[in-house]
């Protein structure tokens, strides 16, 4: 028998029925998550692909996996699927451990990268697969195939097959092929990275709705950081085989727990300096820092924190300054982009257009102003 | 009219350099089949001679003579078992190569085609000593106390043995080259959906390889039914085929005519194979 742990359901099942189904969470053991990653690693010969990663995903959230190409987002995700062998480390799911069963057994919809869709069978039947296996009624089959299709804006399709769809077309199929068996887990492999803005907008709703309407745990791998933020629950970066940080959007934001992660995660500006106490030096200026540091320092502030303001402007207790020179102006609509020059680096400053009616002009002396608490500092490497 | 003038260059191109082949297949291979057909139809002269006289007789005796239509039933159904072991024996073999990877692959895919570069004579004589009443199996059997009633050379069971091994690697070969619509990621996307591995391959994996399977089937089943030499050695001259009966009339009783009889009659069991073939091709697209 295939997996059958939900009851056949169809998408639009009531709120009060995904509660009952998925329970409140009080049946789970106090510690990890429902998704519960402990140390899994994964080596190539010769060559770490995964190290040690711990992750934990409570039930029913969706988790971003965040990280540059090569990091070893889709190796994780197939690693928890079971498509891949572990090198080390457990999976668990429910506190049971799933490590060495097979990906039948796991109860688990993975959208592949590749899409992986079955070319010798339509739209309708790759859609159909997953509820096949599980044994459900034709009738029934249909209706949530039917369901899933137009979802997906597929209507009109359900004979075609995969060669004869465009790339995002097929991708939309994967992506229903996977929502269709309503899994305990789900997991997406840059799902939308086909679909033109509209239609991602579309789907990252739909998709964030029947996860939250299913209470199901989901683990999300993209690209674009707006998408990790946006519809993410918690975002985990990744980076060169390891979790650098796993936190909400904002803590992310605000509080990134090391250099890599504040300058992925959104854009940032860096300044080399001296730390001694929460006072750093940078040439004969001084910045207050939020907690106290000692040695070669970075210091980062993010572009639309800062206020430009005409040089020689009196300092302030709760303000850090530095002075530059603007060196390009881009007005973008909502907001004016500076290229400001700052002690031989180029800083990029963002302000709201309200707040300065006029531009300041190429060559203009400026003192770049900050709150304290937006100063970010990291111990530089090496 | 400039493009019309591209065209019928481009044309001109085309059958430029197709006329070689065309050329060829009409001297080597149309022209001796139309011969044949021919020769079909003429009295067969003592001492190897051919009549000039037109004749229905090569065909009637063809139709009316019980022992040539038992040998065309036995050659369609023997070549339709050997197919099927030989399909059998591959598949496997195949499925592995595919999904095999660098040295490994390279060194197994040598290993498959190697015996090719022997001649089947040989590889039929080495099959005789295996197979012989005091060869390899029924010694190495009598040796830990079973003995088989029945022969296994000299009879269809040598034949039907010899053969499939002899033919395995062109169907590997034929196999793999059907694999190619075949993404391992497929296979995972239906284990990930609840799949048991039988389901699977039921589901996926085998409609996907189903081309190269009609292809390696093909190829095998016109190899089985043209092949002479091994049915002659391994049958020990009591298995009669088409094909070594048109050996025995061409060779041995010199009836020209009646060889022609028999020949084209295996031209028509091959062209309705490939007609069989387009079909199932077609079906699985
Ligand atoms: N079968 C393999 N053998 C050796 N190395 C591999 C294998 N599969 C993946 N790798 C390596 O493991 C690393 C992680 O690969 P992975 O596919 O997980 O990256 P990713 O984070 O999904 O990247 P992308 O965003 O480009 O999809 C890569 O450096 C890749 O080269
Ligand atoms: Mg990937």
């Amino acid at each position: 028998m295939a997996p059958t742990r939900h009851p056949a359901k169809p998408l639009n099942m009531t709120l009060a029925e995904a509660d009952m189904r998925h329970g409140t969470g009080q049946e789970e053991p106090a510690a990890g998550g429902f998704l519960s990653l402990q140390g899994l690693g994964k080596r190539y010969q010769g060559f770490t692909a995964v190290h040690h990663l711990y992750l934990d995903v409570p039930r029913g959230e969706l988790v971003a996996l965040l990280g540059p190409s090569g990091c070893g987002k889709t190796t994780t995700l197939r690693m928890i699927a079971g498509l891949t062998p572990v090198s080390g480390g457990r999976v668990l799911v429910g506190g049971r451990d799933m490590t060495s069963e097979p990906p039948y057994r796991r109860d688990m919809g993975l959208v592949f990268q590749s899409y992986a869709l079955f070319p010798h069978m339509t739209v309708e039947r790759n859609v159909a697969f997953g509820l096949e296996m599980r044994r459900i009624g034709r009738a029934e089959v249909a209706e949530r195939v039917k369901e899933a299709v137009a979802m997906v804006r597929l209507q009109g399709l359900e004979k075609r097959r995969p060669r004869e769809l465009s790339g995002g077309q097929q991708q939309r199929v994967a992506l229903a092929r996977a929502l269709v068996i309503q899994p305990s887990i789900l997991l997406f492999d840059e799902p939308l990275s086909n679909l033109d803005a509209k239609l991602r907008d579309e789907m990252r709703t739909e998709i964030r709705d029947i996860q939250q309407r299913l209470g199901i745990t989901a683990v999300f791998v993209t690209h674009d950081q707006a998408e990790a933020l946006a519809m993410c629950d918690k975002v985990a970066v990744m980076n060169a085989g390891r979790l650098e940080q796993l936190g909400t959007p904002t803590e992310l934001y605000e509080r990134p727990a090391n250099p890599f992660v504040a300058s992925f995660v959104g854009r940032i500006n860096r300044l080399p300096a001296m730390a001694m106490g929460t006072k750093a030096k940078v040439g004969e200026r001084e910045l207050r820092l939020t907690q106290p540091m000692e040695g070669n320092i970075e210091v980062m502030v993010r572009p639309h924190r800062i206020q430009l303001e005409p040089a020689g402007s009196a300092a302030t207790e709760s303000t850090n300054r530095v002075q530059g020179e603007i060196r390009r102006t881009t007005y973008v609509g909502d907001l004016i982009q500076y290229v400001v020059h700052v002690d031989g680096l180029n800083w990029s400053v963002e302000q709201p257009t309200s707040a300065s009616a006029t531009l300041s002009p190429i060559g203009a002396k400026v003192d770049l102003s900050w709150r304290v608490e937006d100063t970010l500092a990291f111990k530089s490497a090496g | 009219m400039a493009q019309q003038g591209d065209e019928t260059r481009r044309n001109g191109l085309a059958i430029a350099l197709l006329l070689p082949i065309v050329l060829v297949n009409v001297g080597v291979f149309l022209y001796p089949v139309l011969n044949l057909l021919s020769t079909s139809f003429k009295e067969a002269l003592p001492g190897g001679g051919i009549g000039t006289e037109f004749t229905w007789a090569n065909w009637s005796t063809l139709v009316q003579d019980r022992f040539y239509m038992e040998a065309l039933l036995r050659s369609v159904l023997m070549s339709l078992l050997i197919t099927f072991l030989t399909l059998l024996c591959s598949y496997p073999i195949a499925l592995y190569l595919h999904r095999s990877s660098g040295q490994w692959r390279t060194f197994l895919l040598v290993l498959v085609v190697s015996p090719l570069l022997t001649s089947a004579v040989v590889r039929t004589y080495g099959w005789v000593a295996v197979l012989a009443d005091t060869g390899l199996i029924k010694n190495g059997l009598e040796q830990i106390g079973i003995t088989l009633p029945f022969r296994l050379v000299y009879n269809m069971t040598g034949v039907v043995i010899g053969l499939t091994e002899i033919l395995m690697p062109y169907m590997i070969l034929a196999l793999l080259a059907g694999f190619g619509r075949l993404d391992p990621r497929c296979e995972e996307a239906a284990l990930t959906l609840g799949a048991r591995p039988i389901q699977a391959f039921w589901r996926v994996v085998l409609p996907l390889t189903a081309p190269g399977i009609a292809l390696g089937c093909l190829l095998c089943f016109v190899l089985a039914v043209s092949s002479f030499i091994t049915p002659r050695i391994l049958g020990g001259g009591r298995v009669f085929l088409l094909a070594t009966e048109i050996y025995d009339q061409a060779i041995v009783t010199l009836n020209w005519p009646a060889a022609g009889t028999l020949s084209i009659l295996v031209l028509v069991v091959f062209g309705l194979s490939l007609i069989l073939y387009t079909r199932a091709l077609r079906a699985f697209d």
